[in-house]
């Protein structure tokens, strides 16, 4: 990372730690923590999809995941929401595992296929263990994060505010170190050199199993916080709406990137609740977003990929 | 078990059927163009609702609704292929690049649909009334009339593909398009016409499906994971060995219903897969690419 | 003679490559011409672009007095403009005999197909022994007839060749050639790629010598070289 991008990471974290100071209405707020939650998922994506060039198209199953094990676990286990949540994260590695040991070895489409029947898989498991997951309906009235006495919803979320700004800063440089580690440096090699991966005697099958796992990580804690947060746990986040709205972040951000899928999921949540908000727009949302990440493929093919990337690592070595 | 094990065939049949037709569609779009539609279940729905429209709201007759429902999801998949395939064609990830637009056609194809006709269900009249015997065990006509209809569809199909000129420049423009150009057939008409003939055999399966379930937005995109492991299992290649796929995985899965029950049935399906794959990394009836 | 094939000014290249920097050349009709050079000095362009399947930045190619530049490839096969496509591998899962009736594929081929189809058996038997076989099991020398041979099924009125016996063995080569002769006799205008220009001047009237993306040269029999000025346009004269 160049250190103009150092500084403006820097400078929007600032700026998203002040926020609370001056936007005090819960709706406002919660829209930001919306936003840092799929910010979050959308930046470890990022990391399979952009960095390492993985033909993954599962990765809402490991939040789908999060959400389930942390509403599974509160409500028929009884278990505290501040275990639930990372709790997440590990069945989320777990499934990450199981479904790159096949994945490691296949090529092009194959990829794309198994990890996309991998998600739906998940969504059907979930409809049909009704008694542990409320089937269609989903499980609702989870427990609420507090410490003592405090609920977290208290002051228009402002705690709530924070652990999302805390879970997307640490997701963000986590990849950063990760990216820029030797091991990140080696994906991007192969990325754009298969032969290159071959010629160093690198494991391409061995890379892919850490990438999917250590992606997974962050998206099942993120989704373990969506259902304590929301109190809610439905199985829509499996579904091809919501998968397209992340992508979209990852591609209108620039695959590969990093920061930019965290700017362009600030935008559209934002963009998105205006729209669900707007009498005749609740459905419409989806259609716009979709839309507008046709648009952004088709102005920038090969990488949507690389406007914004282009932008922040103008000063990458390689 | 006698009793049970008839009708579990025959309904193996019948999924066997829709994969079928389902998964021709998709391995006709890949073998020619080396895309993957993800809209392709999105076309089914479109095929079903267009139907349902021109059959029961304005009440024309299911004959008139069917080829309405069928050029319905034709003119979409030829728009889909138009605006969201055609600016990518020759680029360096074109596969990659068509997955993430069709699918978005397959978001903005349900939601429009789920504004224009709504939440509440709806569902097609029977192309045929009354039951049929199949080995014994009852059937509806209309269910054996899609069985029937499948292999039918895929013959024809095949007879296209092997032996008329049009099929048959489907065929080159897969293996080699500049090759196809040079003996003078246009190529970019060839993908068309491809993913023409793909939303039409998508629409009929929305229409056949629409009668034997509640038509919803998410008719043709529900069953389309069960597709998918078809098209992997039959290794995307040729046509045979994709039929062939889908109705071993109609088998299995019925038979899996009933030894298993619904619940355990799609994951033990995705294992199977997954242990195929692990073997066979091109499909079981693949070659390696 | 009129000019049946004329390219005028002809620039054009890849994504940001330029290959080729005004090219200028013509056939006429019922002529033959051949094209030498060293590789990789846009030979194979130069024929792609005629065909259609690259688009010139600039420059204009005239096809029977007819502007086809920037024609869709299949518009100008339809219009009797075919070639032969250097280390053409056709389509590797089609029969013989399919691939050659899908050969007659415009409307202009379409007539008399049957006909054709027999002249190119008479061209090359072994086509027609070998009409059940998949292409991709085809030997390098048959595939090179099978692409041959589905460019007659074009009907051709001009007809490019590139490098048709690029990598065959010297009989098989002298095969091929047999048979491009025969296919000049039978009237039809040539463009053919090759390096021994001994058989093209031997084929055609007039040879152009395309380096570095221009027209180096243009030879006709009454101007020839020897050997040895071949090999000087080959190599440059200070190589020696
Ligand atoms: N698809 C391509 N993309 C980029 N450059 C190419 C491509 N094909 C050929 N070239 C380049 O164009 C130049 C001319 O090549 P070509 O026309 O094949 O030459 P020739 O047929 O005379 O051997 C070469 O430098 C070659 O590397
Ligand atoms: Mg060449």
């Amino acid at each position: 990372m160049t250190r103009n991008q150092r500084l403006v990471a820097l400078a929007a974290l600032i700026l998203l730690a002040l926020v609370p100071a001056v936007v005090t209405d819960t709706y406002t707020r919660h829209i930001f923590i919306v936003a840092f939650i799929y910010g979050t998922v959308a930046v470890n994506w990022d990391l399979s999809l952009g960095l390492a060039g993985l033909f993954n198209f599962g990765h809402l199953a490991f939040f789908g995941i999060g959400v389930y094990t942390a509403a599974i676990l509160t409500t028929a286990l009884d278990i505290s929401p501040w275990l639930a949540i990372p709790a997440g994260g590990v069945t989320a590695a777990i499934a990450a595992l199981v479904i790159a040991l096949p994945v490691a070895k296949l090529q092009g489409i194959y990829v794309v296929l198994v990890t996309f029947a991998f998600g739906q898989l998940c969504m059907q498991v979930v409809l049909s263990q009704g008694d542990l997951t409320g089937g269609a309906e989903g499980l609702v009235r989870l427990p609420y994060l507090s410490i003592g006495d405090y609920a977290f919803i208290r002051d228009f979320r402002f705690a709530y505010y924070y652990v999302a700004l805390g879970l997307l800063t640490v997701s963000v440089i986590s990849l950063l170190l990760l990216a820029h580690s030797p091991f990140g440096k080696s994906l991007r090699a192969v990325r754009d050199n298969p032969d290159y991966a071959a010629a160093r005697g690198i494991s391409v099958a061995r890379q892919r199993v850490l990438v999917l796992v250590a992606s997974a990580v962050f998206t099942g804690i993120a989704g373990g916080f969506y259902a304590i947060y929301l109190r809610v746990a439905s199985p829509e986040v499996f579904g091809f709406s919501v998968a397209t709205l992340i992508l979209s972040m990852v591609l209108i951000g620039g695959a590969g990137s990093i920061l930019g899928p965290v700017f362009a999921a600030l935008a559209l949540t934002f963009a998105t609740e205006a729209m669900a908000g707007t009498r005749g727009l609740e459905e419409a949302r989806f259609i716009i977003v979709a839309a507008a990440m046709i648009t952004v493929l088709r102005i920038a093919p090969s990488g949507a990929i690389n406007i914004f990337s282009r932008f922040l690592t103008s000063g990458r070595k390689t | 078990m006698d009793g049970v094990l008839i009708p579990t065939l025959v309904s193996g049949l019948l999924l066997g059927s829709l994969y079928a037709l389902m998964a021709s569609g998709l391995s006709l779009i890949w073998t020619t163009l080396g895309v993957f539609n993800f809209a392709h279940g999105a076309l089914m729905t479109v095929g079903a609702y267009f139907a349902w429209t021109v059959s029961e709201q304005l009440g024309l007759g299911l004959f008139t609704g069917f080829v309405a429902g069928i050029g319905a999801a034709v003119i979409a998949g030829v728009l889909i292929e138009l605006l969201l395939v055609r600016p990518f064609y020759g680029n360096r990830s074109m596969m990659l690049i068509t997955v993430m637009t069709t699918l978005a056609a397959s978001t903005i194809l349900e939601r429009g649909i789920s504004i224009i006709w709504g939440p509440r269900l709806k569902q097609l009249p029977r192309v045929v009334e009354g039951q049929v015997e199949i080995f014994g065990a009852p059937v509806s006509a209309h269910e054996a009339l899609i069985i029937v209809l499948a292999p039918v569809v895929l013959l024809a199909l095949w007879w296209y593909t092997g032996r008329t000129r049009s099929g048959r420049s489907l065929r080159a423009v897969g293996q080699n398009a500049s090759s196809a150009a040079l003996i003078g057939i246009d190529v970019p008409r060839t993908f068309s016409l491809a993913f023409g003939l793909s939303a039409a055999l998508a629409g009929l399966t929305g229409v056949l499906l629409g009668s034997i379930r509640f038509v919803t937005p998410g008719l043709g995109t529900d069953p389309l994971v069960n597709a998918m492991i078809v098209v992997i299992f039959g290794g995307l290649g040729s046509m045979g060995a994709t039929a062939g796929a889908a109705y071993v995985i109609g088998m299995m899965e019925a038979l899996l219903i009933l030894w298993l029950g619904l619940y355990w049935t799609p994951a033990v399906l995705f294992m199977a897969l997954i242990l195929v794959l692990v073997f066979r990394p091109n499909g079981l009836f693949g070659r390696a690419a | 003679m009129s000019r049946l094939l004329d390219v005028q000014g002809v620039r054009a290249g890849y994504a940001t490559v330029p290959v080729l920097h005004g090219i200028d050349l013509h056939v006429g009709d019922g002529e033959a011409i051949g094209l030498f050079g060293p590789n990789g000095h846009g030979k194979t362009t130069l024929l792609h672009t005629i065909s259609g399947l690259l688009t010139p930045t600039s420059g204009t190619i005239l096809f029977d007095g007819q502007d086809i530049t920037g024609a869709k490839p299949s518009a100008i096969v339809a219009a009797g403009l075919v070639q032969a496509q250097q280390g053409n591998t056709l389509f590797g899962d089609m029969g013989v005999e399919e691939t050659l009736e899908l050969a007659a594929f415009s409307p202009r081929a379409r007539d008399g197909w049957q006909t054709r189809l027999e002249e190119v058996h008479s061209l090359f038997p072994r086509l027609a022994e070998r009409r059940r076989q998949r292409a991709k099991t085809l030997s390098g020398g048959e595939r090179q007839m099978l692409s041959i041979g589905c460019s007659m099924m074009c009907n051709p009125r001009l007809l490019i060749l590139d490098e048709p016996t690029l990598g065959l063995s010297p009989r098989l080569k002298a095969e091929l050639r047999d048979a491009i002769s025969e296919i000049a006799r039978r009237g039809v205008p040539l463009i053919v790629v090759e390096q021994d220009v001994e058989f093209l001047l031997a084929l055609a009237g007039r040879l152009y010598l395309v380096e570095q993306g221009e027209v180096a040269s243009e030879i006709d029999r009454d101007n020839a070289p020897d050997h040895q000025e071949i090999m000087d346009m080959y190599f440059g004269k200070q190589a020696h």
